[in-house]
This record gives C-alpha cells, sequence and structure tokens, in this order.
C-alpha cells in the first residue's frame, strides 16, 4: 500500500522537501548547540565551555529531581485525563452537528484561547480566589439560609487544585480539536448499525466510536499531554507552595539561575522519556493495527 | 472554496507587503547618529511625557520595550545586544553585566546632571566611581500588611519567615536569592555573608515555615495583599506605596534586623548603535524637573537629590517610601558572589519549593 | 423529527455542553467585566468606567504589539498549514528510508521544552545565523515568525495525519488511472477530505501563535514587540486593565468576524452538504 518513493518522484520531492529541509535547517541546528550545551559547563557568566562531562545529567538525575518529575507527570496525566472526559462527548457534538453549527461550535471552543494565556490565568485567578466569584457567590447564598453560621471561603486557589483547574482549561482546545479531526470522518452507518442492533449510545460510544477513533484519540492524548507537562506559569501564578513543576525548574535554570548547560540537560532528559514512551505508543499502535486484517 | 479562499489571503498579504515594506528613514542628528534611541526598561517606569519631553528637547525619539526582571534582561543581551541603547539593571546585575563585558563605560564629561545625586550614590560599592551606571530609583525589601488583620506592627522577619502566628495569610517572594538573603539577616549575618553553612540554615528555616506561607509570588504581592488574598507580604516599597494610596488599611515596615537594598541604574550596554543618543538621555534623565515629574508618577524614592528637593512635603515624608529608622542602617545592598553562589541557590529554592 | 444521530439535540448532551461552555466562558466574563473596572488592579471592584478603553487607544506601544501578533500568527499559520501538510502526505504515502527519523524529529518540536527552544533560537539567531535587525516592517518579524512556524507546523502534521489515516486510498487511486494529475487529485480528492483537519490544525497554530511568550522573548528585538512580550512585561506592576480592554476588543473582533463568515459562507457550506 505504502508506495516507495521512485514510484512518483515528483510527489515524494514536493511533499518532502520543504518541510526536511526547514526542520534541519531552523530546528535541529539550533537545537544541537543546546544539546552541546548539556554536556558543557559555565566557565564565567556567559561563556559555556563544552567538556563533555555527564555532570549535568548526574546532577539532573537526583532523586531532587526526579521526584519533582514524577510529580509533573502526575499533574499532566491527570490533566489529560479530565481534558479527554471533558472534551470527548463535546468533539462528539461537534462532528454531528450540522455544517454551519460545527463551524459556531468550533470557534466558541477556540475563542477563549486567542486572549493571552496570562490574562486568562489571571481571569480565572478572579474567579477562584478567596474574595472571588465563585466563593462570594456560595457565600451569598449561605447567607439567605438561616441557622448556617459564617460562610468558611472554599480554597479554591494557591493550592494543586487549582493547578489542575488550570492546566485544564488551557489544554482543552488541545484535546478536542484533534478528537473532533478524527470523529468527523467516522462512517456514521457503523454507528447507526450499531443502535440499530440494540446496543446503547454508551455501549456505542465505547465499542465503536472510540476504537474507530483510536489514532485522533491518542494524538489528542499525545498534544495535551506534553505541553501539560511542559506548564510552567499556570504552577506559578495558581499553584501553592507545593506545586512547583519541572518545567519551572527548567524555565529557571535558563532564566533565574543563569545555568544553560543544567537546563539543557533537564530539557534533554525529559525528551528522552518522551521518545522512549512515544516509542513505545507507536509499538503499541502498529501492533494494534498488525492484528487487523 | 479553498481557491477563492487562498487566492483572496494572498492577495491581502501582499497588500500588508506593500503598505509595510517602505521602510522609515530616520533623519541623521548633529552627532551623526540617527534620531532615535531604544530604551529597554521596566513597564510603568518613566514619568508620563518623559518621553516626548525629551523628544522635544532633542529630536530623538525614543522607542521603549519593557522586561519583567533582571534575569530576563540578562538572558535577552547573553547572546548579543540585539539593538538597545539603554538598558536599566539593578546594583547586582550592573556587575554581573559589567564583568561579562556587557556595558560600555560612561563617559562622565557628557552626563554633568550626575552633580545632581545625592552623595550616598556617587560612590558605591556595586560600581566604584560610577564608572558604568548611573542610579536612577532604589527600592527597599520589606513587609508589607493589611493593619486590622495583624496585631500591631510586624517589625521583624520573624512573622513571615519563622512563625505561625499568621500561618496560611502570608506570601513570599519568589526571587530566590533574595528570600535567602533574607533569611540570613533574621538569623544574624550580613546579606552578602551567605556562607553554605548560613545558606543551609535558612533553607531548613524556610522548609519549617512553608506550611504557614500561602504563596510564592512574582513581584505582584501589592495586588494580591490589595485583593485581601494575603495579610502579609515581602514586597519592595514602592510597590506598597502604590496601593496604600488606593487602600489605607495597608502599611509597609523594614523590619528591625535590616533589610536588602536595591537600586535600578542606567546603563549602555555594549554594542549600542547610538551611544551619543543614550549618554544624551541618561544625563536628561538625571535632570531635576525630569526626575521630578517621573517620580510623580513611578512614587519610588529617587537617589536624585536635586529632583527630590522639587517633590512635595507628602512624598518626602510618606514612610512607606522613605523608611526610617535604626533598621536602615542595618541595612545593605545585595553583591554579586560567584555562579557556584547562583547554582546553590537555585538548588536551595527548588528544594524548597519541592519540599 | 430526530435521528439517532443528533446528538446535539439531546439533553445530556446539552447539559454538558452547557457546564463545559460554563467553565471555558465564566473567566472571559470576568476579564470582560474587569476591562471597565474603575481601578488599576485586576483584582477588586471599584465601579464602571470607560478609561482603560480611552487608554488602549492612547497606547500606541499596546496597540503595534497588537498588530505584530496578528501579523505573526496568520503568517505562521499558512506557512505551518504547507509544511505540515507536506510531511503528513509524505508519511502517509511513502515508506523511505530514514522514515523513523523524520516522525521522530516531527515529534520533537512538541517535545522540547519551550524555554529550550526559546534559548535554541536565542544563540541560532544572534550567534549563528544573524537575523538582521534594521529591516523594513514585516520582514523584520521574520525571526518570530520561523520560530513559531517550527513549533506549529509539527502540531499541524500530526492533526492532518490523523484525518489522513481515515482516507481511502482507492478514491485516489481510481482517479490516477483515469488520468488525473497529482495535483488535481490532491484538490479535488485530499483537500475536501482533508478540511476538518487543516481547520483543527490551524487553529492550532494560529492559537500557539498568537499566545507565545516565551520563544518570542528570546527571538524578539527593540522593535518586533508582541501582544504577550507587551503584557508579561507588565506583571511587576500589575497588568493594568487595559490589556483586559485589548482582549476585549479582540473577543468582540472574532466573534463578529466568525458571524460575517458564517453569513459570506452560509450557502457555500449548505451547497458542500448537499
Amino acid at each position: 500500500m505504502l508506495q516507495r518513493p521512485g514510484a512518483a518522484r515528483g510527489v515524494f520531492a514536493a511533499t518532502g522537501l520543504p518541510p526536511i529541509v526547514w526542520l534541519l535547517a531552523l530546528f535541529l541546528a539550533p537545537l544541537a548547540v543546546i544539546w552541546a550545551y548539556s554536556f558543557g559547563e559555565n566557565r564565567t557568566l556567559v561563556d559555556i565551555a563544552i567538556t563533555g562531562s555527564w555532570a549535568n545529567y548526574a546532577r539532573a538525575l537526583k532523586p531532587l529531581y526526579l521526584a519533582i518529575l514524577l510529580k509533573s507527570l502526575g499533574f499532566a496525566a491527570l490533566t489529560t485525563f479530565i481534558c479527554f472526559i471533558l472534551g470527548l462527548p463535546v468533539a462528539l457534538a461537534i462532528s454531528f452537528a450540522s455544517p454551519r453549527a460545527k463551524l459556531l461550535l468550533l470557534l466558541a471552543v477556540m475563542l477563549p484561547f486567542w486572549t493571552n494565556l496570562l490574562i486568562r490565568t489571571y481571569a480565572l485567578m478572579a474567579i477562584l480566589r478567596t474574595e472571588g466569584l465563585i466563593n462570594s457567590g456560595i457565600g451569598a447564598i449561605w447567607s439567605l439560609v438561616p441557622g448556617l453560621g459564617p460562610f468558611e471561603p472554599l480554597p479554591l486557589i494557591n493550592n494543586n487544585f487549582a493547578v489542575v483547574v488550570g492546566l485544564v482549561y488551557v489544554h482543552l482546545p488541545f484535546m478536542v480539536l484533534p478528537l473532533y479531526a478524527a470523529l468527523d470522518r467516522l462512517d456514521r452507518s457503523l454507528i447507526e448499525a450499531s443502535l440499530d442492533l440494540g446496543a446503547g449510545h454508551l455501549a456505542t460510544l465505547f465499542r465503536v466510536v472510540v476504537p474507530l477513533a483510536l489514532p485522533g484519540i491518542v494524538s489528542g492524548i499525545i498534544i495535551t499531554f506534553i505541553p501539560a507537562l511542559g506548564a510552567y506559569l499556570t504552577p506559578d501564578l495558581l499553584g501553592g507552595t507545593n506545586s512547583q513543576m519541572i518545567a519551572n525548574v527548567i524555565e529557571r535554570q535558563f532564566r533565574s539561575a543563569n545555568d544553560w548547560p543544567f537546563g539543557a540537560a533537564l530539557s534533554f532528559l525529559l525528551m528522552y522519556m518522551t521518545f522512549a514512551a512515544l516509542l513505545l505508543q507507536s509499538l503499541i499502535v502498529r501492533r494494534h493495527a498488525g492484528g487487523a486484517p | 472554496m479553498p481557491d477563492r479562499l487562498s487566492r483572496r489571503a494572498f492577495g491581502g498579504l501582499a497588500v500588508a507587503l506593500a503598505l509595510g515594506g517602505c521602510a522609515r528613514r530616520w533623519p541623521k542628528g548633529a552627532n551623526g547618529e540617527e534620531q532615535r534611541l531604544n530604551f529597554y526598561n521596566w513597564d510603568t517606569y518613566t514619568g508620563e511625557t518623559t518621553l516626548a519631553d525629551f523628544q522635544a528637547a532633542t529630536g530623538v525619539e525614543v522607542n521603549m520595550s519593557h522586561y519583567a526582571n533582571n534575569d530576563e534582561l540578562f538572558a535577552r543581551l547573553r547572546a548579543g545586544n540585539p539593538g538597545y541603547d539603554v538598558i536599566v539593571p539593578s546594583n547586582e546585575f550592573v556587575t554581573r553585566l559589567q564583568i561579562s563585558g556587557m556595558l560600555s563605560p560612561l563617559d562622565h564629561a557628557r552626563i554633568p546632571n550626575r552633580a545632581n545625586l545625592a552623595p550616598e550614590f556617587v560612590n558605591v560599592a556595586y560600581d566604584p566611581g560610577r564608572r558604568w551606571s548611573m542610579p536612577y530609583t532604589w527600592l527597599a525589601l520589606g513587609i508589607g500588611y493589611r493593619k486590622s488583620r495583624v496585631d500591631g506592627v510586624p517589625d521583624s522577619w520573624k512573622w513571615v519567615l519563622d512563625s505561625d502566628r499568621y500561618s496560611g495569610r502570608i506570601g513570599l517572594l519568589a526571587e530566590g536569592d533574595d528570600l535567602i538573603r533574607l533569611g540570613a539577616r533574621y538569623l544574624g549575618h550580613s546579606v552578602n555573608a551567605v556562607t553554605p553553612a548560613v545558606m543551609e540554615e535558612v533553607t531548613q528555616l524556610l522548609i519549617r515555615q512553608k506550611r504557614h506561607v500561602k504563596l510564592f509570588h512574582h513581584d505582584e504581592g501589592q495586588d494580591l495583599l490589595a485583593a485581601g488574598e494575603i495579610d502579609l507580604v515581602v514586597e519592595y516599597n514602592g510597590d506598597i506605596a502604590q496601593v496604600i494610596a488606593e487602600d489605607d488599611d495597608l502599611a509597609f515596615v523594614v523590619p528591625r534586623e535590616g533589610t536588602l537594598f536595591n537600586s535600578d541604574c542606567l546603563c549602555v550596554p555594549a554594542g549600542a548603535p547610538r551611544p551619543d543618543n543614550a549618554h544624551r538621555f541618561i544625563n536628561f534623565l538625571l535632570d531635576a524637573k525630569v526626575g521630578a515629574e517621573i517620580t510623580r508618577t513611578i512614587r519610588y524614592p529617587t537617589p536624585n537629590a536635586a529632583a527630590l528637593a522639587l517633590m512635595p512635603e507628602e512624598y518626602r515624608a510618606n514612610p512607606a517610601i522613605f523608611p526610617s529608622g535604626p533598621a536602615m542602617a542595618r541595612s545593605e545592598y545585595g553583591r554579586f558572589q560567584s555562579i557556584a553562589h547562583i547554582r546553590a541557590v537555585e538548588e536551595a529554592i527548588t528544594r524548597v519549593m519541592a519540599a | 423529527m430526530r435521528g439517532p444521530l443528533d446528538y446535539l439535540g439531546r439533553w445530556p448532551l446539552r447539559l454538558w455542553l452547557g457546564l463545559v461552555g460554563l467553565f471555558l466562558y465564566l473567566p472571559l466574563v470576568a476579564l470582560v467585566a474587569f476591562s471597565f473596572n474603575d481601578s488599576r488592579r485586576t483584582t477588586v471592584w471599584r465601579g464602571f468606567s470607560l478609561t482603560w478603553y480611552r487608554e488602549l487607544f492612547a497606547d500606541t506601544e499596546l496597540l503595534t504589539a497588537f498588530g505584530n501578533s496578528l501579523v505573526i500568527a496568520a503568517a505562521s499559520t499558512l506557512i505551518s498549514l504547507i509544511l505540515g501538510t507536506a510531511a503528513a502526505l509524505l508519511l502517509w504515502r511513502f515508506r523511505f528510508a530514514g522514515k523513523a527519523a523524520l516522525e521522530a524529529a516531527l515529534g520533537l518540536p512538541i517535545v522540547v521544552p519551550e524555554i529550550c527552544l526559546g534559548v535554541a533560537f536565542l544563540v541560532f539567531f544572534t550567534a549563528i545565523v544573524p537575523w538582521p535587525g534594521e529591516l523594513p516592517w514585516p520582514f523584520s518579524l521574520g525571526a518570530i515568525i520561523i520560530a513559531h512556524t517550527t513549533f506549529s507546523f509539527s502540531f499541524v502534521a500530526l492533526v492532518v495525519r490523523a484525518r489522513l489515516a481515515g482516507f481511502d486510498g482507492a478514491l485516489a487511486e481510481a482517479a490516477r488511472d483515469l488520468g488525473a494529475s497529482e495535483w488535481r487529485i490532491f484538490r479535488d480528492i485530499m483537500v475536501p477530505h482533508l478540511v476538518p483537519g487543516l481547520v483543527a490544525g490551524a487553529l492550532l497554530a494560529f492559537t500557539l501563535s498568537l499566545d507565545d511568550f516565551v520563544i518570542t522573548f528570546f527571538t524578539s528585538g527593540p522593535d518586533t514587540i508582541t501582544f504577550p512580550i507587551k503584557v508579561y512585561s507588565m506583571v511587576r506592576f500589575s497588568v493594568t486593565p487595559a490589556v483586559n480592554a485589548a482582549s476585549t476588543l479582540l473577543i468582540l473582533l472574532t466573534a463578529a468576524l466568525t458571524a460575517l463568515a458564517l453569513w459570506l459562507q452560509g450557502a457555500d457550506i449548505a451547497k458542500q452538504a448537499a
């Protein structure tokens, strides 16, 4: 089924050259410099000597940093899971809507995200804070009911709960868009057949829709999980005193600590791990696809 | 439909290019430099008419862009100056930039207004003889607090660093270096004598205190205090002075153990394309009237004695802007120590945050 | 009359959409409200005022930054769409040496921490291939557009590829047998099928570009300030509600453009659906 390049040389060159040249010249080349830094050390405040030492990686593998990484993985996984649960029905609704409503709903999902991230986070803070929208709303209702005593504001901000809420808020469209792109091409007749044969809507969803849309679901999970793992602004602003994520640590190395070699080592360690995970995922998908006739 | 759309998009792009493609020509001034200047500054850190006044006086148009902290400034200039003429680093970063060869020396002959500076700012430890920098403002860290929610005046670092009295209502600055130095000061050391042993002691102190701390802020402590999110916050005097103007239940104190001073300074980065305009601009900012106009807007303490003399009593006697008392005598400017020290501070603060 | 697949008409899904909508839009309501607040702070309500809108239109820096951001987002979306679609087609259609390496390299921009990529571009554009600083606008934005394209075209490729996975190759095969050129096949068969993926990819790329701070920070100079750069620099002295006002206007503008597009394209879409 897959062609060899020789079969359509022109098409191969037209589709292959631009992205490959771009990647090599404008992405891999700059990144290679940083990769080299991860084997270097600071000589002065601005000079980095590439010494070929593994010291930065050794430091990055200390329990202190591994524990932070583990915690970040947890945050990202929880965020991805919640985004999936929230986003799947939304994507489903969009893909089954009329063309006009489809465009409208897609833009409605995206509109909040054309507002600057910092501004959006500040707006979320205005809602969650101790004297914010939610607490004052509940407080107002509370005071209407006699005999409840004084209202204790809910701790909605500056804790790990707020970080997850913020991460879900920021990453939801990353989940909805790929899910929609995948669901939209489903063969409707399969779903109708399943319903006609007496399966319920939920059973159809999990037995027919989800397996068919698996590639889209996987790409949705990937492009939600990875950026969530790299979030630093959300934990910074919404988090409490123990919400530090690995990206905060990396960001501080490059900016406040002025320690580019160590920042580079931490970044590449994160990338190696993500790659291992992606490789594993592609193996699983390949086996899954191989099993089908 | 896609065809039509893309044709329309290309048409739009072509129009945009045609409109924008004409480069702006800058006339040359008498000094042979283009009549413009790139000023890299903190946000809301000039007077309302300062830049327009400079243009009226010299014909030089100032293009100002902003950074949020010294680390950003340093990181941005580290690989090379992308075209800035005047920058405003704080004292410790004047040293860092200078020893890294990222500043060009100032020509004092072209800055006659340096005579306006108060005597204590003329010769400073972080820049002996002021070869590289001219002071613009100075700042003191202290505790901003809500009077109705705090017993008396919290005039010791103890209340934010070593006590459960205000548990869950404290905000600390997220700047690792400042926190460690203040902790050292509280434990009786100089802010410039943070040995590895002292650093470990402060780290343990912060880890112990953390469960009483509500959050670490990035210099937006005044907002959190004003919003009632926290009742005590480690912040700069100028920031708290701004919110006191809106809410008289707020106050500022420099704890009796003494504090860390900072001073933001005007410098010319190495490779500045228009050094003569840069000198004229720095001289202009140090003018008495100009300095007073800036100070009226930003309300930070000014090191410019001539400008201070033009300020109203309300500003000069403001205890939040000019804290006084024995605490001030026990305060110092932070000095740059070493690369190893920066790394140790970073790791200490990562440990505190992860604990 | 409701078909079995008319999910939008069922109440559980409507409720769900409503709740998600509330979650997405409640902060926006707060944002818009604070743009009318009579205080510098975006935290405490002090009464209605239009001060910030007046301030916004007097603030040429903010408006310029805003314009730069829109131009960068539009340009990088366009390039990302082309590069990303090409990459997706290549990987979908061909088997060749180094394919796995290309796939991995395509995944990298999504995986690299932003700050790391930012520093990489900083070194690249100042020390290795200096981007001339004095180019006329909009070419002065080139470095930023390149950086944004680099991280967003992988996202486009990923989404388009997921969409291609469901494409029936036999259709293209049949067209080819009937003598259609590759370009015709691409334009008349592939593109119509890919539209949802292209739309989703373009929306992602546009959003990523419009919101990027870290990478832009390291590639921008004194004359190429973008909206996020401007906003982040305000943090030290608290974000002024002028920024909320700008965001409110952007929301209104998008909503208006959407309505216009819906109205203009309504006939087209109806035709397509038929």
